[in-house]
């Protein structure tokens, strides 16, 4: 099975992924999405997995995030075998362990930048006040400072993913999955995007990002490839 | 949570207000026929703890049946364990109007007017006196439609009676009797000496039920109904008439219900995306099931309160409005105000059982996925 070694030599191995497989029932024929994957990831690595539509990189994410169930293998994640969790832990999993980014942002439209943020932190029941303060400095620091109280629809797509990426980082967790955090933005809002990504890389932020766009590989420090479910190469 | 409860429900505002309203329809509904079932509880429980202690002595073929007369009451009393006994003529005050007015002509032996009402006491006056012919006394409601007082003259069936007593209201059927003496009604209506049905007090120590089996088996002709076959025939009445009452409202409630049912399922629907990415982001079932259900339940309990003012407001003018034909034909009590708002809350909360319950239960991914 190919084992792809992990970068960032001498940090602490954050996650393991061993033989991971995902396969699907599509009527009666089987789908392999995502074959015997072996992934090694250090601490504070920002790791680019790149592949064609329906490579399985999409799957690869889910998994890994805990938003579907693996076939076959595991996900060893800061110390937690991901995969024999219980159901019912799982939420708590995806609180503390866990922050997405997506591609459409996915924002709640009801809510504010700030709340949107806070959200994250309600689930994990920290106390009002402490939630509205990380999450107003987390804007702040991502420059957001003056659109606190912007509802999604009133921020740029630019916008809306620092506030998507300020809410990943909420519950300060050991992993980012950001999947195609760049897919929908100009050059420039994803060069700033990188820039916040490596920026959080270098403070010691494991991240995962799932992209296309061979720019955003280029600035990873490493890349993943897959075709047909399977990680090809380094 | 309310927050965002509350949020979800305001961001949807003509959609929420539609479903609110329908609560509220159905919780109208309930107060309205809830009051008037309310009405006529409150009537009976009155009106049987002011007769509760006497024992009712019909003819054999029912009150309507005529063939009870005077005489029958010297039988009764014979009976052992029965302290006193008389005749009582009961027919509507008011003919033309079918009896629909409640108001009752109550003929009793002038020296047993005073216990024939017990304990109704007089407001002002005196009761019947023996020797008293065409003196009346009159139940509160009647003092106030026809703004009598003690001396003021009173006509009935064509003939004029002096006002000589005011009873104090009850809230019972005495609120609006007419209480003349037996032998003036009897000749007034050309019955003879017939009596509607004789009233026999027990003894003390006697018990009234087997009392009411002994006159029943030694007055020839005779049926009683003792205080508490009154109280269950009575309670059954009550039960026919709240049944029908009540489940009017609670008809148009249910309705109400499945009109938050139907928006939660849209709104379940459209919010797939949401539920996923609050699943993503670590919301536990619990969670989704508190916030869906929460916005149910929320609305539930706005379209009570709305349902309650309304319900009040009409049921206060309709009072009113009847107040000028001395009916009065419901009424509001906290206890009917607590059952309405319980109903509120448990449609929205069932309503929006099922609709939380597939929010909760979605895949994380597949709700991510959805458009």
């Amino acid at each position: 099975m190919p084992d792809i070694n992990s970068g960032n030599k001498g940090q602490k191995i954050i996650m393991r992924v061993e033989n991971l497989s995902k396969t699907y029932m599509q009527g009666k024929i089987p789908v392999h999405a995502l074959r015997c994957a072996c992934i090694t990831v250090r601490r504070g690595e920002l790791l680019a997995i790149m592949g064609p539509s329906g490579s399985g990189k999409s799957t690869l994410l889910a998994l890994i995030g805990t938003l579907e169930k693996a076939t076959d293998g595991k996900v060893i994640l800061d110390g937690i075998d991901l995969t024999s969790v219980p159901e019912k832990l799982l939420p708590g999993v995806r609180r503390e362990k866990i922050g997405f980014i997506f591609q459409h942002y996915n924002l709640i439209p009801t809510l504010s930048a700030l709340e949107n943020v806070e959200l994250a932190m309600r689930f994990s029941r920290i106390p009002k006040k402490e939630r509205k303060e990380r999450a107003k400095t987390l804007l702040e620091d991502l420059g957001l400072g003056d659109r606190l109280n912007h509802k999604p629809t009133e921020l740029s797509g630019g916008e809306q993913q620092r506030v998507s990426i300020a809410r990943a980082l909420a519950n300060k967790p050991a992993l980012i999955l950001a999947d195609e955090p760049t897919g929908e933005v100009d050059s420039k809002t994803r060069d700033s995007i990188v820039k916040v990504f490596k920026e959080l890389s270098r403070k010691g932020q494991t991240i995962l990002v799932v992209t296309h766009d061979p720019e955003v590989a280029k600035e990873c420090s490493r890349v993943l490839r897959i075709t047909d479910g399977m990680i090809k190469d380094n | 949570m309310l927050d965002l409860i509350i949020r979800n429900i305001t961001n949807r505002k003509i959609r929420s207000a539609l479903t609110i309203c329908g609560i509220a329809l159905g919780i109208f509904a309930v107060i309205v026929m809830g009051a008037m079932s309310e009405n006529f509880h409150q009537t009976f429980e009155r009106s049987m703890s002011v007769t509760s202690d006497k024992i009712r002595v019909f003819s054999e073929s029912g009150v309507f049946g005529g063939g009870l007369t005077d005489d029958k009451v010297s039988d009764v009393l014979r009976v052992a364990g029965v302290k006193d006994a008389y005749g009582l003529l009961m027919t509507t005050f008011d003919e033309d109007k079918m009896g629909m007015t409640g108001k009752q002509i109550l003929g009793v032996p002038p020296e047993k007017s005073s216990v024939a009402l017990y304990p109704v006491e007089l407001k002002s006056g005196r009761f019947l006196n023996p020797g008293d012919s065409y003196s009346v006394v009159v139940g509160n409601n009647i003092k106030r439609e026809y703004n009598l007082q003690v001396g003021s003259k009173f006509e009935i069936h064509d003939k004029y009676f002096t006002v000589v007593g005011i009873l104090d209201y009850t809230g019972s059927i005495f609120d609006n009797a007419v209480i003349i003496p037996l032998e003036t009604a009897q000749d007034l209506y050309n019955v003879g000496n017939s009596v509607s049905y004789i009233f026999a007090v027990p003894d003390e120590r006697v018990d009234a039920e087997m009392l009411s089996k002994r006159i029943e088996l030694s007055v020839k002709g005779t049926s009683t109904l003792s205080p508490g076959e009154l109280e269950v025939q009575a309670e059954q009445s009550f039960m026919i008439f709240s049944v029908i009452t009540i489940s009017s409202g609670l008809l148009a409630a249910i309705i109400g219900g499945l009109c938050v049912m139907n928006t939660m399922l849209m709104s379940v629907t459209e919010r797939t995306r949401e539920f996923g990415i609050l699943k993503a982001i670590g919301a536990e079932t619990r969670d989704i099931l508190l916030l869906t259900l929460g916005e149910a339940s929320f609305m539930g309990f706005l379209g009570g309160i709305l349902g309650i003012i309304v319900g009040i407001g009409a049921v206060q003018i309709m009072n009113a409005w009847l107040a000028t034909t001395r009916i009065v034909l419901f009424l509001i009590t906290p206890r009917l105000l607590i059952i309405a708002m319980f109903f509120a809350l448990l449609i929205g909360a069932l309503s929006g059982l099922y609709p939380a319950y597939r929010a909760s239960k979605m895949s994380p991914m597949e709700a991510l996925k959805h458009a």
